[in-house]
């Protein structure tokens, strides 16, 4: 994990107030948000598309409408990190299958009970989710790359795989499925 | 709404937006009525969150924060304020405003007010064109200042690019020059890539020079030319001179380098005696 910004991670404010202050127009409550969670929406799509000038676009967009619009996120769609990642995920298959966005951000709702804004938190996660995903079947681990780094439709993945239609759903599911059960554990 | 339930495999597609448009179009029109559906694929959501954080990090690129918040900033310029008489609607005040007097109460029998609008929208109109130009100055001021600024780096960069290719060089000349009747302190050292014309020149412990006076940097050709001149310099108060890529036409190699003492401004032919040599 990068190391976030001293100043942001020991400002003590947290993600509900800083996106208060940006609805009323707030600019360094922006800077921190930016600050805060940038680095990992720059990395989604830096995975995704390989290329830094597209991935810091594409980070730059998403947070400029956060900006714009910081009701597209509301409290109880989980958490804002949580959020902001998936959006990322999503923009950057749009972007490598050259495609308009599929959903606006609004459409997007998560449920997450991770705090992703202590950094110390988000570490220990991300290292459960690392060997959660070494720990699974070859072809489940194939699955989830081909469907979720790679944006591929299940038919295209069964094309690609010569595994059964069903077979693929099943195992991109179950594979969700585990890693959920495994961080709850 | 249709009450067959999403599968659970093809929510988990639809979150990925792995399913054909036909297909995501029929779970969507479901899940937007079933509660239930809705719950899951925001589960499901929860967990690619998992997925997306777990990739490697990287650091965001220099400058990607002032890039974004320069956009920030843009988005909230303020736009140019129409001029005071457009605002000036004639909608007649209430009654309970005592300090406002009704338009309709200072209106002269003569109604003015037809005349006076177009004077009303034009004077708004050059209150705008005027605002608009302002704004049009400082945007070209700013842009001719970083284009200098780009400039200026530009030529920083390329300079020390040179410098660095020159250190590195493999086929580069080294040469160390001393006094030439002294095993003294003084010393001088040379490095020189001839098919670029390129040379860095660096000396020590040199002897302060009087007023009118300076050193000056020579190229001996191999062929047995004139020298050429490669730069005048002065030491500083420990004695110590540079010269960095002076200005030497490509393609002459050197026999031997030298250092002589010129008038202020240097001079086009070496005057004896050579105080450092070498070669």
């Amino acid at each position: 994990m990068v190391p976030s910004d001293p100043e942001i991670s020991n400002s003590g404010m947290d993600d509900q107030e800083l996106l208060r202050r940006i609805r009323l127009g707030d600019q360094d409550a922006m800077r921190m948000i930016y600050k805060r969670y940038g680095g990992a929406v720059f990395s989604v799509g830096m995975r995704i598309l390989k290329d830094a000038g597209q991935a810091e676009d594409i980070a730059q967009e998403i947070f400029f409408q956060l900006w714009r619009n910081s009701d597209a996120f509301v409290h109880g769609r989980g958490s804002l990190g949580a959020w902001l990642v998936v959006v990322a995920r999503n923009r950057s298959i749009d972007a490598l299958r050259r495609r308009k966005p599929s959903d606006s951000v609004e459409d997007v709702v998560l449920a997450s009970n991770q705090n992703l804004a202590s950094e110390a938190e988000r570490d220990v996660m991300i290292e459960k989710v690392r060997s959660y995903m070494l720990s699974l079947p070859p072809e489940q681990q194939k699955s989830i790359e081909l469907a979720f780094f790679q944006g591929l439709s299940h038919t295209e993945i069964a094309a690609k795989t010569g595994d059964p239609l069903g077979t693929v759903k099943t195992r991109i599911r179950l594979a969700l499925l585990s890693l959920r059960k495994a961080l709850e554990a | 709404m249709n009450t067959q339930h999403i599968a659970q495999d093809d929510l988990a597609l639809y979150a990925l937006q792995s399913l054909s448009p036909e297909e995501a179009e029929t779970a969507a029109e479901h899940i937007e009525e079933c509660e239930e559906c809705r719950r899951e694929v925001a589960g499901i959501r929860g967990d690619m969150a998992l997925l997306a954080l777990s990739v490697d990090q990287h650091p965001l690129p220099d400058g990607a924060t002032e890039r974004f918040m320069a956009r920030v900033a843009a988005s909230v310029a303020p736009a140019p304020v129409l001029a005071a008489p457009v605002a000036m609607a004639p909608v007649a005040a209430t009654a309970s405003q005592s300090n406002v007097v009704p338009f309709a109460a200072v209106a002269p029998k003569r109604r003015v007010w037809p005349i006076l609008v177009p004077w009303f929208a034009v004077a708004a109109m050059i209150a705008v064109c005027i605002s608009l130009g302002i704004e049009n100055k400082k945007l070209s001021d700013t842009i001719n200042a970083e284009s200098a600024m780009v400039t200026r780096i530009s030529a920083n960069a390329s300079k020390a690019q040179q410098v660095v290719d020159v250190l590195n060089a493999p086929s580069a000349q080294r040469v160390t020059l001393t006094l030439t009747k002294h095993a003294a302190e003084p010393s001088g050292h040379a490095v020189y890539l001839p098919d670029r014309g390129a040379l860095l020149f660096q000396a020590n412990n040199l002897q302060a020079l009087g007023p009118g006076k300076t050193y000056e940097l020579w190229v001996i050709p191999a062929d047995g030319k004139a020298p050429v001149p490669a730069g005048v310099f002065k030491p500083n108060a420990e004695g110590y001179a540079s010269v960095v890529l002076p200005q030497i036409a490509p393609g002459i190699p050197a026999k031997a380098f030298g250092v002589t003492i010129e008038n202020e401004g240097g001079s086009l032919t070496p005057t004896m005696p050579i105080v450092l040599a070498g070669g």
